[in-house]
């Protein structure tokens, strides 16, 4: 599913990854781990086509990423859903409108989008805020929406930033539900956390990155 | 049309700005619109000028009636000849009293026309070209007994001038003028593109394509454009109108044409040099940072 092979980025002077390769198969779960300023956030831009490798190549449900056209890449990410660090949710459009617009850039008809995006909203439980702005949620709701419009578009692959970066306990054990109940379903889902509580006992595989290295591949 | 719904929202939401937008691309449009009137007429005018111009070609005394048939073939097969009038040297006598009216009688006593017999002729004013009305000049200068050939030197030089002139300075304004309407709209869409900049990264992410990202803003630039347009049609209408005002005091004016399908061409021109500057403000879209 997702192929990184001797994969390099620097930044300016800081080589935010350093030769890393690894494989992921589809439906799997995976952990992407290590402390602040590891790479774990540029691992997944490298996923999402936001960034382009200095060295080594990766591949993508079978696309070779460096030989990909600009032309190809809307429809590549539209087999993505990203869960993004900072939310990245239009601060003028009601819940609604941020979940429905995944689907109005792929051209779903108005009908089809209201039952999809009330679909969603069900699962991760915000049927209640539907015409609710970005700034009236709580950072729990928010992130939520942000999975909502990650999954709405039925995604193979599902990344997720630090879904759960300011969390109390039980939100984050929430979210946690909602990512396995997603997983259930067959999609791949890589995870990056710096909490390591979270990966504990999951028995989930975990890509263990530090300064740039991929430290460990292992299960939890 | 989900970009449609996005640009009318777009446009009511910040409908100050964009009026002031529309304004400012109105009175483009409505300068372009006089000048290409005002060429218009000119070269219409200028159309009608040739039709006074006249070439008198005087024959000599001694012209035989084969030396007149050869001029008049030649003239019937010239293609830029509208029509041409021989006056026998009787006929030119008899116009002379005519036009002497009372004084007629300083003619008495010449037993001998002293007049010469002469040709007329007039040249199509679509076919009015300075080298081609010269060249026939040329020749009928050179044929036999032929006198002498006079025409409105002067008359000739300011028609071509005139619309020379005209043409030149007219095609200098609308060309700054046109650009200046696309810069107008490039400005306001450039603008709103970067106060859109998050949304538009946002888009990109999720896997909007580019056009699905460029058109909401293409099409609120080609409203603008097309709604200055129809502004700037009313105003030319309206100006049109007063300048042809019954209790005007220049009776010229009242000449003054206003064809219906160039008002009817300024709504399309601004959505055409709006679209342009809202394509020229959204630049290359990027999906990857290098
Ligand atoms: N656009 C950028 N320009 C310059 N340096 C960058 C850029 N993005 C990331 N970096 C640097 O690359 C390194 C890795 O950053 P990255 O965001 O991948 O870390 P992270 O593991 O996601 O950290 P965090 O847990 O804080 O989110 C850091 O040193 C960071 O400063
Ligand atoms: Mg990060």
């Amino acid at each position: 599913m997702i192929k990184f092979n001797e994969v390099t980025k620097v930044y300016e002077n800081i080589t935010a990854l350093r030769k890393v390769s690894f494989s992921i198969e589809k439906g799997e779960f995976t952990f992407v781990t290590g402390p602040s300023g590891a790479g774990k956030s540029t691992l997944l831009k490298l996923i999402y086509l936001a960034e382009k490798p200095d060295e080594g190549s990766i591949s993508i449900a079978g696309w070779e990423t460096l030989s990909l056209k600009e032309k190809a890449i809307p429809f590549v990410r539209r087999n993505i859903g990203i869960v993004f660090q900072d939310f990245k949710l239009l601060p003028n459009k009601n819940v609604y409108d941020n979940i429905a617009i995944a689907l109005r850039i792929r051209g779903v008809k108005e009908s089809e989008i209201k039952s999809r995006v009330h679909e969603a909203l069900k699962l991760v439980n915000l049927r209640h805020k539907t015409e609710s702005f970005p700034s009236a949620l709580s950072g729990g709701e928010q992130q939520r929406v942000t999975i909502a419009r990650a999954i709405v578009g039925e995604p193979t692959v599902l990344i997720a930033d630090e879904p759960t970066g300011n969390l109390d306990v039980d939100n984050t054990a929430g979210i946690m539900r909602i990512f396995r109940e997603i997983n259930a379903k067959g999609t791949t889902i890589i995870f990056a956390t710096h909490n390591m509580e979270l990966v504990k006992n999951t028995g989930l595989r975990v890509l263990k990155l530090d300064n740039g290295n991929l430290v460990r591949d292992e299960r939890a | 049309m989900y970009s449609l719904r996005l640009a009318l929202k777009s446009l009511w939401h910040d409908r100050w700005i964009n009026l002031l937008s529309v304004i400012t691309i109105a009175t483009g449009l409505f300068i372009l619109g006089v000048v290409v009137f005002s060429l218009y007429n000119v070269e219409k005018i200028a159309s009608h000028m040739p039709e006074r111009f006249t070439i008198n070609v005087f024959l000599s005394n001694k012209a035989t009636d084969r030396d007149i048939k050869g001029l008049i073939k030649y003239l019937k097969r010239s293609p830029i000849v509208k029509d041409y009038r021989y006056i026998s040297k009787e006929d030119a006598l008899k116009e002379l009293r005519r036009s002497l009216k009372d004084a007629a009688y300083i003619l008495e006593g010449i037993d001998e026309n002293p007049l010469f017999p002469s040709v007329v002729v007039r040249i199509k004013s679509s076919e009015f070209d300075k080298n081609k009305v010269m060249e026939l000049i040329d020749r009928i200068k050179g044929m036999s007994r032929v006198d002498d050939v006079i025409y409105a030197a002067r008359l000739f030089e300011s028609i071509e001038k005139l619309s020379r002139g005209f043409r030149l300075l007219g095609l200098g304004i609308i060309l700054l003028f046109s650009l200046s309407v696309v810069f107008v709209s490039y400005s306001t869409v450039k603008i709103l593109f970067y106060r859109r900049n998050e949304e538009i990264e946002i888009y990109k992410l999720l896997g909007a394509t580019k056009g699905f990202i460029r058109s909401p803003f293409i099409i609120e630039g080609s409203v603008l454009g097309a709604l200055g347009g129809c502004l700037a049609s009313a105003a030319i209408f309206g100006f049109v109108f007063i300048l042809k005002g019954y209790n005007n005091p220049v009776p010229f004016l009242a000449y003054l044409k206003l064809p219906m399908p160039f008002v009817a061409v300024l709504p399309v021109v601004g959505l055409a040099l709006g679209a342009a500057g809202s394509t020229i403000a959204l630049g290359r879209l990027k999906y990857q940072d290098a």
